[in-house]
């Protein structure tokens, strides 16, 4: 493994998060009535940038190794989700959800460490 | 409003967004093995993969698969809508051994189960609560 391909795996992770946290930071303002499109626009923008800067280095990324052994980065998301939501948007964890999350990150890392 | 208990309809919605997004991974490697030998190739950025008509549909299984993600995202958590997303994480390595011949070794069988296990402790409330109506 080449240190440049795993640092680009990690940028393009992060970029894929912030994405995410944005578009739903968007839609969550979709919910009020009216809609105040001044503030979803822009969050929608920034968010579809971050996804489509995920996109291109995830292609460069997909074009140098096995699908199978580079997908599991992507197991690095849910967990810097769970953090990026609930420090930017406030979401509350139950304890199933927190449990539910803790295996699926679990099964993720063993994924990747095969 | 988002719910932190999911309903069985966003639920389904995240289902067809992992199905997109599996056929989307497996479409975009599918054009990245086509434009590997491009000279456009050598950079960091996979721009030269646009080459490739398999990309393309890429595009579209993941442009189908973000528009079930915004409803869902309407409705429910980020956090909790993303971890039942890893779901994908279950479908690309399963589909890549079974459609792209990659190796899949027991540990990653382990993680598959694990994560398996995790979606149902989260998405089995609203099984349940919608199975009593």
């Amino acid at each position: 493994m080449n240190a440049t391909i795993l640092v680009t795996a990690v940028v393009s992770q992060l970029c894929l998060v912030s994405g995410q946290l944005f578009i739903k930071h968007a839609m969550n303002a979709t919910n009020e009535t009216p809609v105040p499109w001044k503030r979803v626009a822009p969050r929608f923008a920034l968010g579809i940038g971050s996804l489509s800067a995920w996109f291109f280095l995830w292609g460069g990324l997909l074009q140098r190794a096995e699908l199978s052994w580079l997908f599991p980065f992507e197991g690095l998301s849910p967990v810097l989700i769970v953090l990026g939501a609930a420090v930017f948007l406030k979401e509350k964890l139950t304890l199933r959800s927190g449990i539910g999350i803790a295996l699926i990150s679990a099964g993720v890392a063993l994924v990747s460490a095969s | 409003m988002s719910s932190e208990r999911p309903s069985r309809t966003s639920l389904a919605c995240v289902a067809i967004a992992a199905v997109c997004v599996t056929a989307a991974e497996l479409l975009f490697k599918r054009g990245a093995d086509a434009t590997a030998n491009l000279p456009a190739a050598q950079s960091l950025l996979g721009i030269s993969v646009l080459a490739s008509g398999w990309t393309w549909l890429g595009i579209i299984a993941y442009i189908a698969s973000f528009l079930a993600w915004l409803y869902v995202l309407k409705r429910m958590p980020l956090h909790l809508a993303f971890s039942l997303m890893s779901v994908s994480q279950v479908l690309v390595p399963l589909s890549a051994w079974w459609l792209l011949g990659e190796s899949l070794s027991l540990h990653r069988w382990a993680g598959i189960g694990l994560v398996l296990a995790g979606i149902m402790v989260i998405a089995r409330p609203a099984m349940q609560s919608e199975e009593k109506l």
